[in-house]
């Protein structure tokens, strides 16, 4: 054949649209995996660095919650169930206890309920510290970890100096919370009301951490590689998770001003003054940004609830065999991953008889399949670590 | 003292001695980093770092840490390609150890200067990039194969403004011997990052990102891919590739402070006390940079490897141009 | 409280209530400040379809089940009997106030089936996923109705009330323990009421 312009232009046009035979690749992340907090498999389909399926298998926690509740009575339950999302233990107990108390019709003492909004916004302190420490380090940068867990170090300790536990106090009881006792007494006098020195200790602590804030925003919010990381990646429109049932800081990073704790009536917030936190973009920056301002948030509260923690009875009083009266109710509360609640169905028994729980990180997961389609390997880290989930949460 | 300079003057046994000397600064000099680095990372964390080794500053932990992998069970896996898997580590702390030679420690405290010292030193230290795709590739393992892909991309992005940064230097002083550079930076009376700054930068940047340290650290990304294509390497073969990170981010900044800070000299010290007293500032200037490194990772995340990319070819190539032609142009017209 | 005519002032949530259940074409039922309301199963889906379109319930918070039976293998059984059923729920909310409403409808207490409400809110895939392994229920028209915390071997729906609890086949309820006193206190009051 002869050779001229033609047959040579020909000939590259024909080695440029053979394709490059590639093969994708399945890539197990998990479920021991540095990064994905917990035991969670993702099956991700990747070429190269694109992934272009991921599908999440869960599964590994589940302990079975729901049919151990069934078994149960109600202060055993209350045992078990700081432990869904145990990084802020507190905060799991609150709303369970609360739609018990609704079924009883319970009036539960004001002291009792500015004790119980106390901690749990220590609690949420506790988990977006640690959402703050383990994110960066997740992005690569080892410092913000020593940090926040300092800072957390020392809610920490105030959990453990009024319930006896750090990460399960277990210090609700049905009508209020437990009254403390003297050490060795076998007898129910209730010998002191908080420990000394708590109130002003977390007041101190309060200022410490908003210190801190201040420390880990200017080592973390304007750094370049940081900004380049997580600006733009990863954006949840506010439609899809809604859709989803993607609930707390990632909704409200999204642009939806919705907050349980000015909506429902759980805990006396309606008494303080706090901001509900958005942002506009809800991409994994915004998500970081929104959690961060919420510590100082419930900082605030806590200085002011500290203020005006009336004084009163610690529990009401309740019979010493509890038996629920029969019915059914829906109990929502803004836990520090989104919305828990618990769905409790009681049959005028000890126990319940159906106990269904919501569970925040288990809608935030559950919307991993949509935005991680067509991204790159990093970027699912940097995105799964910005919905901020707990395994336990997620399976129960 | 004759008999021992009649015997040093004999060719085998001065190679022997300089191979000797050689051996022995990779392991000493690559402990006496990681050891800054523990307490440096330490300081900056509010910890304390090594503690209980050898007394009250730890000094000894990393010679405890050596001990230890070397009585490690080597452990290769089923699948892996052997040889390849076995001489990886091998073939990066090569890399490393040939590039002390042609670093200028004195005025004639050199192993060898070679004419076309920098030039030797940056085709040698590419050596290492085959090292790290041999440990990719050889693992049998999905995340160390996207590590070595990682390394593959980043390291071969980056060895070119790694390259052209130098070629500033070497136009201002006329020679690429390692040397004849630190020559001519005495005779000029200043070190030549006063004018080269822009290469001075270029090439720390692409020394973090030849070394895999973060924020160019992809390859590895311990939160992604577990240990990236070092994952399948326990006991001594990591060690090799331990201390090869250490050793070499010495070299980097030696070859940094001969060919932008001045190598062993300081304005206003004699000739002859440069004999002694050269190592010794070598040194210190290395220490410095070598500081800077550590700061660099403990403060920064990781780059996205095609943020890494942009930047090596959108801005540091480019910028490298610039400064090669201002350099060359100003050199001529003044 | 159930809301009941005699009340002498209307739950401030009843005109909410009537306005859904008009809306979804169900009755609505006020059960402890938690508004439900009830729909056939036939309208399943239609139902959820107003809800998200007319009334403005956009946020999909959960979807599972109760399961109604009289003989209970694990836990107490009922003190009254009902009628067996397998009662589907669901739970939708507002984005500005908070309004949550639950969705319920009965199924077949043997084969419960209803279509799926992937179309309608993306969320309830793992949700039905979960109610299908633990209840039984078969949704009709999910994409991809396998088990979600179980392993795929696994057999029965452990949330049904028929299926046991392994540990307390094995042995008893531990609540009370025969705990033996400790020396020269045996006359001692004991403390393990698990009450508090």
């Amino acid at each position: 054949m002869t050779i001229d312009a033609d047959t040579i232009h020909h000939l590259s046009e024909v080695q440029v649209s053979v394709e490059l035979q590639t093969e994708d690749m399945t890539l197990n992340i998990g479920p021991q995996h540095p990064s994905t907090h917990g035991v969670l498999r993702l099956v991700a389909r990747v070429d190269g660095e694109r992934c272009f399926d991921v599908q999440p298998v869960i599964g590994y926690m589940h302990r079975g919650y729901e049919k151990l509740s069934e078994v149960r009575t109600y202060p055993q339950v209350t045992t078990i169930i700081n432990r869904i999302d145990w990084v802020s233990g507190y905060a799991n107990e609150v709303p369970f206890i609360v739609a018990a108390e609704k079924l009883m019709e319970l009036e539960v003492p004001e002291r009792a309920q500015f004790i119980r909004l106390i901690l749990t916004e220590m609690a949420r302190i506790s988990s977006h510290l640690v959402f703050n420490a383990s994110y960066p380090l997740e992005l690569g940068a080892a410092t913000p970890l020593f940090f926040a867990l300092r800072e957390r170090e020392r809610v920490l300790d105030l959990l453990e100096s009024v319930t006896g536990g750090r990460f399960h106090p277990n210090f609700n009881r049905i009508g209020g919370v437990k009254p403390a006792y003297g050490s060795g007494s076998t007898t129910r006098k209730q010998l002191q009301d908080l420990p000394a020195g708590f109130l002003g200790g977390t007041r101190n602590a309060m200022e410490k951490v908003l210190e801190s804030v201040d420390q880990l925003e200017a080592l973390v919010a304007d750094n370049e590689i940081i900004l380049a990381r997580t600006r733009g990646v990863g954006v949840l429109p506010p439609e899809v998770a809604a859709a989803y049932g993607v609930s707390g800081p990632n909704l409200r990073a999204s642009g939806v001003p919705f907050d349980l704790r000015k909506t429902q009536d759980y805990l006396p917030y309606d008494r303080f003054d706090f901001k509900v936190v958005t942002a506009e973009n809800g991409d994994c920056w915004d998500r970081w940004w929104v959690r961060l301002q919420e510590i100082r948030e419930s900082a605030k509260i806590i200085q002011q609830a500290i203020d005006s923690i009336p004084s009163g009875d610690l529990q009401a009083k309740v019979p010493k065999v509890i038996k629920v009266p029969k019915g059914e109710t829906y109990v929502r509360a803004e836990n520090p991953k989104g919305e828990m609640g618990y769905y409790l169905v009681s049959d005028g028994g000890q126990g319940p008889y159906r106990l269904k729980i919501r569970s925040a990180s288990f809608s935030n997961l559950s919307i991993l399949p949509w935005i991680l389609e067509g991204i790159l390997v990093p970027d699912i880290i940097a995105i799964m670590g910005s919905l901020d989930f707990v395994l336990g949460d997620v399976d129960r | 003292m004759d008999l021992l300079a009649d015997l040093f003057s004999n060719f085998w046994v001065s190679l022997g001695g300089k191979l000797l000397l050689v051996a022995m600064m990779i392991p000493l000099v690559g402990m006496v980093i990681g050891f800054a680095e523990m307490k440096l990372s330490a300081k900056m964390q509010y910890r304390v770092g090594p503690y209980f080794a050898g007394g009250r500053w730890g000094w000894a932990q990393l010679i405890a840490d050596g001990v230890k992998f070397f009585q490690k069970e080597d452990i290769i896996p089923d699948d892996a390609d052997r040889p390849v898997f076995k001489f990886a580590p091998i073939l990066v702390l090569i890399g490393t150890v040939a590039l002390l030679v042609v670093i200028p420690f004195g005025p004639s405290l050199i192993f060898r200067d070679l004419d076309v010292g920098i030039f030797y030193a940056l085709a040698i230290s590419s050596l290492s990039t085959i090292g790290i795709l041999m440990a990719g590739w050889s693992s049998a393992n999905k995340y160390s194969l996207i590590g070595g892909l990682r390394a593959a991309g980043q390291l071969i992005a980056y060895e070119l403004p790694l390259v052209l940064a130098v070629v500033g230097s070497v136009i201002l002083a006329g020679t690429m011997s390692m040397q004849g550079i630190v020559e001519a930076q005495i005779e000029a009376g200043y070190p030549y990052v006063i004018f080269q700054v822009v290469g001075f930068v270029i090439f720390m940047i692409a020394a973090l990102a030849e070394l895999t340290r973060i924020p160019f650290d992809m390859p590895i990304a311990e939160s992604e891919l577990v240990m990236g294509y070092l994952t399948e390497y326990s006991g001594f073969r990591f060690l090799f590739f331990f201390l090869a990170e250490f050793a070499n981010m010495f070299t980097m900044s030696a070859i940094a402070a001969t060919l932008f800070l001045g190598g062993y000299w300081l304005p206003g010290i004699p000739e002859d006390v440069l004999e002694f007293a050269g190592p010794i500032i070598l040194i210190a200037k290395v220490f410095l940079l070598v500081f800077v490194m550590i700061w660099f990772r403990w403060t920064f995340p990781r780059f996205r490897e095609d943020q890494l990319q942009g930047l090596a070819w959108r801005w540091l190539v480019p910028l490298a141009f610039v400064n090669i032609a201002v350099t060359a142009t100003l050199k001529v017209l003044l | 409280m159930t809301s009941s005519p005699s009340d002498t002032q209307a739950h401030p949530l009843q005109s909410f209530a009537d306005r859904v259940a008009e809306a979804v074409g169900g009755t609505a039922e006020i059960h402890f400040d938690t508004v439900k309301v009830t729909v056939p199963a036939e309208s399943w889906v239609e139902a959820h379809t107003r809800a998200r379109d007319d009334l403005d319930l956009v946020f999909f918070s959960w979807l599972s089940a109760t399961d109604w039976a009289n003989d209970v293998q694990a836990g107490e059984p009922l003190r009254d009997e009902v009628e067996e059923r397998v009662e589907l729920i669901s739970a939708l909310s507002d984005l500005t106030d908070g309004r949550i409403v639950l969705f319920s409808t009965s199924l077949d207490k043997d084969e419960p089936r209803i279509p799926s409400l992937v179309d309608v809110y993306a969320g309830a895939n793992w949700h039905e996923r979960e109610a299908h392994e633990m209840f039984g229920i078969d949704f009709e028209g999910h994409p991809n109705l396998i088990h979600l915390y179980l392993p795929d071997a696994f057999i029965g729906n452990p949330l049904r009330k028929s299926y046991p609890l392994l540990s307390r086949e094995v042995k008893p309820w531990p609540g009370t323990v025969d705990v033996e006193a400790m020396p020269g206190r045996a006359d001692e009051p004991s403390t393990e009421n698990p009450e508090s």
